[in-house]
């Protein structure tokens, strides 16, 4: 019984893997017939198109999810190691937290006013700053707990061995929070990547996204390329989760 | 210099943004600017109060984050509890975490794709003859108890808290204290509910309450698979925001301002008794 209950559980995780591909290769679907009455991999040939307007999407979302998540990592391991040794340090927590649970999509509703004043409005950077601003304190969440006195005990011991502080920063500190930035750098280009309201808020329609064009493709009724759009948005998590699991969650903790 | 710099960037990028909103949002509700803008006036608020879409909206969300919230923990404890040692190793412990890769407009087409009067169930359903006819099948999506949002929140949550719950597991030594309760004559059923689950849910407390939070403002699933009325307050804000009534605008400003604020409040108050739950490190 335990048994049949885990596979059943486990094909309830890979069912919508399994439905969404088929979906993707689907041209026909009328009802009452279960499956797409043709399956072929026509919807896949843009595959093959350096030009398609799906692969410009997809290198579009992939080009903003590492921008953010690259520049959000870099300045939340400059930051919050001074913020972790604040005396203020739970209260600076505190306001890290709003932005992080604050639905963005609010967020983003509040700001576009600014945004449209600074002409950020439709536009790449607009969205990318404004992805910065729900991902920058996530970071800072993540890497807050990194400081430890552990940590702090080795720059000491580094900087007492005669190092400077960008040796110290450079052969210790980077080294040892290998793990720490890549369990960041991940989570924050997750945030970028899985973002729909916020970006569609700000991007007005013009910055498609993967996100925002499963959701064009969902109201023009074209389930067979929202099902290949959604394919596509899976892929890269499934490789980053798989990376994180295989060589970070073996080290840290943190979730 | 360094520190005092790192605050201020900190300060910018994290606190700026949202005081500049909720400021931009307080002053549009009260009518001190905007297009229809005619001076200082409570007249949106009040009209807001008073309004039942409000107050439905706003109960409809907190509904959806407690039903999801009860199933998800539910489901959650009884796997973790169940079959700790498959979760750890092998195939399980892999699995588990594929539907992390899953954006939540992804999860809300496919709930949509599966549950709708045309999905994937009701052509499985026609097929074994239980139903004749489309029309017959349930209305699962856009429905007034929002069945299908609840069904995709839970699938998106629900690995979460396995995986949060099986590290805590470990990182607890629940074995352990397993081990020394039935040592002491404790029944499986008391071991279960006195010792097990009320360390687990303690622990998960303040990511419980973040998760309600989340779940109360998600956008993409009740906008795919919500209805008009009532709607998560998420959807009704930015509905409101974008029709062409001009004379809504200051009412969704006036909801996002409560929304803002509620959450900062649950927030400080938390903050208020238990400061160290917003510092891991010194609270575990």
């Amino acid at each position: 019984m335990k048994k049949v209950l885990q596979i059943l559980f486990a094909l309830s995780i890979v069912f919508p893997i399994g439905f969404l591909v088929v979906l993707s290769l689907g041209r026909n679907w009328p009802y009452p017939v279960v499956l797409p009455k043709s399956l072929s991999l026509e919807n896949w040939s843009f595959l093959q198109q350096s030009d398609s307007e799906l692969w410009q999407t997809f290198l579009l979302s992939l080009l903003i999810s590492i921008i953010v998540a690259t520049a959000t990592t870099a300045l939340a391991f400059v930051t919050s190691k001074q913020l972790a040794q604040s005396k203020y340090r739970n209260k600076l927590m505190l306001l890290a937290y709003i932005p992080y649970v604050l639905s963005p999509v609010i967020l983003a509703a509040t700001l576009q006013y600014y945004f449209i004043y600074a002409s950020l409005s439709g536009s790449v950077a607009g969205v990318l700053l404004a992805q910065v601003f729900i991902a920058y304190p996530f970071a800072v969440i993540i890497l807050n707990n990194f400081w430890n006195h552990k940590i702090k005990s080795m720059e000491e011991l580094s900087r007492t061995l005669g190092s400077s502080s960008w040796q110290t920063f450079k052969k210790v500190l980077i080294p040892v929070s290998k793990n720490a930035l890549l369990l960041c750098f991940f989570q924050t280009f997750l945030i970028s990547w899985f973002e729909f309201g916020l970006t569609n808020l700000i991007g007005v329609g013009s910055v498609q996204t993967l996100t925002v064009k499963v959701f064009s493709y969902v109201n023009e009724a074209n389930i067979f390329y929202a099902a290949l759009a959604s394919c596509l948005l899976i892929v890269p998590p499934m490789i980053l989760i798989w990376l994180n699991k295989k060589y970070i969650f073996a080290t840290e903790t943190v979730i | 210099m360094i520190k005092k710099l790192s605050i201020a960037i900190f300060i910018l990028i994290a606190a700026v943004p949202v005081l500049l909103g909720l400021g931009y949002a307080l002053m549009y509700s009260l009518g001190l600017t905007g297009i229809l803008s005619e001076g200082f006036t409570t007249t949106h608020w009040e009209e807001t109060l008073i309004t039942t879409t409000f107050w439905k909206s706003l109960g409809f969300s907190l509904y959806i984050a407690l039903v999801v919230m009860l199933i998800s923990l539910f489901f959650s404890l009884w796997i973790v509890i169940s079959w700790i040692k498959q979760l750890n190793k092998g195939s399980l412990s892999y699995i588990t975490y594929l539907p992390l890769a899953f954006p939540a407009i992804v999860m809300a087409f496919f709930s949509f794709q599966l549950l709708s009067k045309s999905g994937f169930m009701s052509r499985v359903v026609y097929k074994m003859g239980w139903i004749d006819s489309l029309e017959q099948f349930p209305d699962w999506t856009n429905d007034e108890f929002g069945i299908s949002i609840i069904f995709s929140l839970c699938l998106l949550i629900t690995p979460f808290f396995i995986i949060l719950y099986s590290n805590l597991y470990q990182n607890e030594r629940i074995a352990e204290l397993k081990a020394l309760a039935i040592t002491l004559g404790a029944k499986p059923s008391q071991v279960i509910f006195k010792v097990i689950v009320p360390i687990l849910l303690k622990k998960s407390a303040f990511t419980i309450m973040l998760f309600v939070i989340f779940i109360m403002g998600t956008y993409e699933i009740p906008l795919l698979l919500g209805r008009q009325n009532p709607s998560m307050l998420s959807v009704f804000i930015v509905q409101k925001l974008q029709k062409f009534n001009l004379a809504d605008i200051p009412q969704a400003y006036a909801i996002a301002v409560i929304y803002i604020l509620l959450i900062a409040s649950i927030i400080a108050l938390v903050y208020k008794t238990r400061p160290t739950f917003f510092n891991s490190s010194s609270s575990s």
